[in-house]
């Protein structure tokens, strides 16, 4: 995986900010953020609810935008690119795990999964090949024609899992992977991300409130009213 | 196309809202294609009228007779060329007679009447043997061949109009069957029945009188004036006249229920603006349902564009959906009307009445604008939705 800035990070935030505005009133949610995540490292972002993980998240994945500071991912400021530009280089760059999976439930398993490759210039044949590639290392290829109402909310979270890797993206960030499956489920899929962080050098940048969850990452970021507790 | 498999299983999702909303289209699309057709065949008959004749009937109405001696005071009339008797038999075939088979049957003067529409085309020998046989008929080749006439067949008609029903039917016997150029008079009917006036004018005792004069003028220019000294020299009359073109005399038919084009337009657009509402509704409630879905196409990658397209493309398959329902329930009732009771009397008179292919592209395409107009708003909604506002659970 390259790395193509002087720390070697995949994410290098910059004294980010990110404010608000509901009718006349201003809400600070991210105040000043500043932290490097290493290209190939698996980093968890905590704290309580309304301390801005899930918003540093978003802006790391490129769905939303800071209001001030910086943000460089797999090598590209974030914040100079166009709307168009950004959402081609998501589909280039992030895969993005849901923490309600998002599966479109009129497609099958392996056109879930198919879907970010229809942005590609790849046949209908290679398409589908890759997608039960990405089944197969998720688990799942012998469910590739199931629905999401036949699958399981571990078997769904796989299927994303699947869906967020297909296009061999350098960044993957979850939010709350586990946050809606049993104990039994939540273990399969941290060991479905210690795999492809440590077999595929995956860099992760996962949200959690679980800590069984948050020991699976090899660093762990605090977050609290907007600003970084380490 | 890679994206059609994508379009069309949404369409799937909930099966009950698509099909009921390419039922509300097809129902439009019907609509306009039968209105649309009824109002191009009434437009198409008003300009088989020919310029250079007048038609001139009671002033009242239609249901009252003139005098058989206003004709040769009409002839004396400066500018009229020709007269000729045309009276509405309103006969029916066979005993006792068949009300389903109708077609227009009239009882004229031979020679001038012939003289004056040389659109019936019938070969000298023909024409010769009707004007010499007082119970000669000329049968129009569409009929002919629908009842399996030929020249020397006969059949009765009995009318139901009471001065001429005299206790029995009226023989016939044919002797020329017409036809039309296409090309030249591309209106002229070819179901019509003639029979001589004098024939019914001896059966009744001369009881009865006339129920329109056909007229032809030497110039097309001089209608209004040719006209206005007719219905002048029955002013003071028991029974005025009233003188007009032969468009104007067969637009007059449908405006008896009253400004058609306005009545049937007025309908139309009604329909399809409820079901543009409808199916506006419809696409919204489906947009709203997916926000989630949009929002993780966006995360995806998907350019806010591209959403938008998908969204449209939806509706456009709907729209594609329900006008080629509509169309094919269009063409069915086109072809059943004729067949139908009240209405059949009405659409067989229009001699090109049926579906034509500017009327059913017009169909589909107002189907499609339909969907691309409903579906708009959604899909500009979902284009500038934001990925995060939509990922928010409701």
């Amino acid at each position: 995986m390259s790395t193509q800035n002087g720390f070697g990070a995949a994410v290098d935030v910059q004294q980010v900010r990110k404010v608000y505005k509901r009718d006349t009133q201003e809400i600070t949610v991210l105040d000043g953020i500043s932290l490097q995540v290493k290209s190939g490292e698996f980093v968890a972002l905590m704290g309580p609810s309304g301390s801005g993980k899930t918003t540093l998240l978003n802006l790391i994945a490129g769905i939303d935008r800071p209001t001030s500071g910086k943000l460089t991912v797999a090598g590209t400021d974030v914040g100079s690119l166009s709307e168009g530009q950004l959402a081609t280089w998501r589909s280039r760059n992030i895969g993005f795990i849901f923490q309600f999976y998002n599966l479109i439930p009129v497609l099958s398993a392996v056109e879930n999964v198919e879907l970010p490759l229809l942005l590609t210039s790849l046949s209908k044949s290679e398409r589908r090949n890759r997608a039960l590639l990405a089944l197969k290392i998720v688990g799942l290829e012998d469910r590739s024609k199931h629905y999401p109402r036949q699958l399981s909310g571990g078997q769904e979270q796989r299927v994303a899992i699947a869906r967020a890797i297909v296009t061999d993206p350098s960044v993957l960030v979850a939010d709350e992977p586990t946050g809606d499956l049993d104990a039994r489920s939540a273990e399969e899929i941290l060991s479905l991300l210690d795999t492809l962080n440590t077999e595929f050098k995956k860099t992760i940048v996962m949200v959690t409130h679980d800590p069984r969850a948050a020991e699976r990452a090899h660093v762990q970021h605090h977050l609290e009213k907007g600003l970084l507790k380490d | 196309m890679k994206y059609l498999p994508y379009m069309l299983k949404h369409l799937r999702r909930n099966w009950i809202r698509t099909s009921t909303t390419i039922v509300g289209i097809a129902v439009c699309v019907f609509l306009f294609c039968v209105l649309r057709s009824v109002l191009a065949a009434v437009d198409y008959g008003m300009q088989s009228g020919n310029a250079n004749r007048l038609i001139t009937r009671h002033a009242v109405g239609l249901t009252q007779q003139i005098p058989v001696t206003y004709q040769e005071r009409i002839r004396a009339v400066p500018g009229v060329k020709r007269v000729a008797i045309a009276n509405w038999f309103n006969g029916f075939l066979g005993m006792p007679p068949d009300y389903r088979n109708f077609f227009a049957n009239f009882a004229i003067d031979p020679e001038e009447y012939l003289d004056m529409h040389p659109e019936f085309v019938l070969t000298p020998d023909e024409r010769t043997a009707f004007i010499t046989d007082r119970r000669g008929a000329v049968v129009g080749k569409e009929l002919a061949d629908k009842h399996g006439w030929k020249l020397g067949s006969t059949f009765q008609l009995e009318s139901t109009i009471p001065p001429y029903r005299v206790g029995k039917p009226f023989d016939f016997i044919v002797r020329g069957i017409y036809t039309a150029d296409k090309v030249k008079n591309p209106g002229t009917d070819l179901t019509m029945m003639f029979f001589h006036f004098k024939y019914l004018y001896e059966a009744t005792n001369q009881r009865v009188g006339v129920g329109t004069y056909s007229l032809q003028i030497e110039d097309p220019k001089q209608a209004p004036a040719v006209a206005k000294a007719i219905d002048a020299l029955f002013e003071n009359s028991d029974a005025q006249t009233k003188t007009e073109t032969e468009a104007q005399f067969i637009a007059g038919f449908f405006a008896l229920a009253g400004n058609l084009a306005l009545l049937l337009n007025l309908i139309g657009t009604a329909v399809a603006f409820t079901i543009l509402l409808v199916t506006a509704n419809t696409m919204s409630m489906a947009v709203r349902e997916r926000r989630k879905e949009i929002a993780v196409l966006k995360t995806l990658g998907f350019p806010s564009g591209l959403v938008m397209m998908l969204i449209l493309g939806e509706a456009l398959l709907i729209g594609l959906l329900g006008g080629g329902v509509g169309l094919l329930l269009g063409g069915a009732m086109i072809g059943a009307m004729p067949q139908m009771p009240m209405i059949g009397d009405l659409v067989r008179g229009f001699p090109n009445f049926g579906m034509t292919w500017p009327v059913a592209s017009l169909g589909l395409g107002f189907a499609l604008f339909l969907s691309l107009a409903a579906g708009l708003i959604p899909a500009v909604t979902a284009f500038r939705a934001r990925i995060t506002d939509m990922l928010r659970t409701v």
